[in-house]
């Protein structure tokens, strides 16, 4: 008795990770701008241009979303449909988070000091790196949620990579707040700061809403 | 006329399906694994074929137990009104119809009462209270002979408490480890997972559908069920056929599980949904076959509520001791103790108020 098609269901898996990589093609344009924008030489129309690109791709973000939505129709179970939306949305805020950066900063002309750029490298590949996990994670929490629920060190390793990016995010605020600039500047930083470290955030929240996922199986 | 006093019956029938079919189906509604509409259509269907195929056993036990209780009119008082006449026939029906209408009423208010008090109740326990209680008035328990009859059934009924829901948690503890051992280990994607759930869930609850419609349809028509027709060829009561009589019974159960059972399903399911979702089907499967297996053994009709919680019981013990709450305990055995006890004190002061009537 095959109560849910096959077929329905692997369209599930592969819209869910075409979502996925359109997350992922969007973190690595916002990345590109971020390289840009920390390069004191480079003018404000090439990150403008950058930034509307990280627009474009968050919009193809949307779709994707709402594509992966319908695909949930009557092939899982109301509970599973409800988790695995929770978790795309999740993803989706990924790309929503880069695309508002990239624009306040375009909009605010704000750049970051010279001397930040090699830790916000850092923290652009360390959530590059936990893109790519995730998207490992979340194919694998479907097509093999029992091996993963045993070995979840996919998991605990977005954690750790998030857990540098707070170190760093910590470190460069209090230089921040230690910088001869004006309050309002520094709360300006610091709110961008922010900003780009919530990247890595994001992307633990949905290691951990895919970990509860696998628990309510257990 | 007369048959207006099955509507007693029909109504404890009905209270039943409301109840009972929350332990079939609760979690799987509750948790929207399967929807309402088809939940209750799966039960209402397996409940009347269970009552159909094999209720007509528990309709004779119950039958038994009520005649040895004088609620049901014994052979020779049936030949004594054969002999008499028709009127003395019509009048032993009239009298067998209201016995069974005050027991049902009886225990249908010890529900209704209990329930009001916030009291867990079983109602299937409350049915067999009230007929002891009219029998410990009427049927002379100082007897010798009397008390050689009743007293092995009333021991019977005891060792239900402690059997049905002890036999539930072994049968769970082990079907529980099994499944732990051979199917969730081998659910290996989500969809493999989902499509589980939903086949484990509806052959579950079609199981436990169709033990309920084994198990409680005698209580709602057996006390109208005259064990005696076949060999008399006299209606000394309202039901002549076990088999139809059970059958009413689960049509009633069936019109209750219809119309009145969400809430009761949703209260249900969410309360145990603490459980995985594969223990949540495997719980119900161990609850049915508990339910069938004392219907084979033990000949009467057991208590649902007792079982279910037994399997959940023996569910939460795969996980060890410390993983059951015990407390839990001490209000399900009130109401192991209290539902028989208030039909049957109910019972009791009723055949007191209207012993002139039954004593002619």
């Amino acid at each position: 008795m095959n109560l849910l098609p096959k077929k329905s269901a692997n369209n599930v898996v592969s819209v869910i990770l075409e979502q996925l990589k359109d997350v992922e093609a969007c973190l690595k344009e916002f990345t590109s701008f971020m390289l840009v924008a920390v390069d004191p030489s480079s003018d404000y129309s090439q990150l403008e241009i950058m930034a509307s690109k990280v627009s474009q791709l968050e919009k193809t973000c949307d779709a994707s979303l709402r594509r992966m939505i319908d695909s949930l129709n009557a092939t899982l179970l109301p509970g599973t449909r409800r988790e695995l939306i929770d978790i795309a949305t999740l993803c989706d805020e990924v790309a929503n988070n880069c695309q508002n950066t990239a624009l306040m900063m375009v909009y605010q002309n704000f750049r970051f000091p010279v001397e930040f750029s090699e830790d916000l490298m850092r923290i652009m590949e360390l959530s590059g790196k936990q893109m790519t996990m995730l998207m490992n994670a979340v194919s694998r929490m479907y097509t093999e949620f029992g091996k993963l629920l045993k070995d979840h060190s996919i998991l605990d390793e977005i954690r750790a990579a998030e857990t540098e990016v707070d170190d760093i995010e910590e470190k460069l605020i209090k230089i921040t707040y230690s910088m001869d600039i004006g309050l309002a500047e520094k709360m300006q930083m610091a709110r961008f700061l922010n900003k780009v470290a919530d990247v890595s955030d994001i992307i633990e929240d949905v290691s951990d809403a895919i970990q509860i996922c696998l628990i309510m199986r257990k | 006329m007369i048959y207006l006093l099955l509507a007693a019956g029909l109504f404890m029938g009905w209270s039943l399906g409301t109840n009972d079919a929350a332990n079939a189906f609760g979690t799987a509604v509750a948790t929207r694994v399967v929807k309402y509409r088809h939940a209750v259509i799966i039960i209402a269907v397996l409940v009347i074929i269970g009552s159909f195929l094999g209720g007509q056993k528990n309709i004779t036990k119950v039958s038994e137990l009520a005649e040895s209780n004088k609620v049901v009119a014994a052979q020779e008082e049936v030949e004594q009104a054969i002999a008499t006449g028709e009127e003395a026939v019509a009048q032993l029906q009239l009298k067998s119809a209201w016995k069974a209408f005050i027991i049902f009423g009886c225990a249908g208010l010890t529900v209704f009462l209990m329930s009001y008090l916030k009291f867990p109740v079983s109602a299937n326990q409350s049915i067999t209270g009230a007929i002891i209680g009219w029998g410990l008035f009427h049927a002379n328990y100082t007897d010798p002979q009397v008390l050689a009859i009743n007293l092995p059934q009333i021991e019977k009924f005891a060792l239900t408490w402690i059997v049905n829901p002890v036999g539930a948690a072994i049968i769970s503890f082990v079907m529980v480890t099994i499944s732990h051992k051979f199917i969730e280990k081998r659910l290996t994607n989500l969809s493999q997972y989902d499509r589980m759930i939903k086949i484990g869930y509806l052959i579950a609850g079609a199981f436990a559908s169709f033990s309920i419609g084994l198990n409680s349809s005698a209580n709602v028509t057996a006390l109208y069920y005259d064990p005696y027709f076949s060999s008399t060829g006299v209606a000394a009561n309202l039901l002549t056929d076990p088999r139809v009589a059970a059958t009413i019974g689960g049509i009633a159960i069936a019109i209750g599980v219809l119309t009145f059972s969400k809430r009761v399903m949703m209260t249900v399911g969410t309360s145990i949904a603490t459980l995985s979702q594969v223990d949540g089907f495997v719980v119900i499967l161990a609850m049915a076959l508990t339910i069938v297996l004392m219907g084979e053994w033990m000949g009467i009709p057991v208590s649902t509520s007792q079982a279910v919680v037994g399997a959940v019981v023996g569910a939460g013990l795969t996980k060890g001791v410390k993983n059951v709450n015990f407390g839990v305990f001490k209000r399900i055995a009130v109401a192991w103790v209290s539902s028989p006890t208030v039909a049957g004190v109910l019972t009791y002061l009723v055949a007191l108020a209207s012993q002139s009537y039954f004593a002619t």
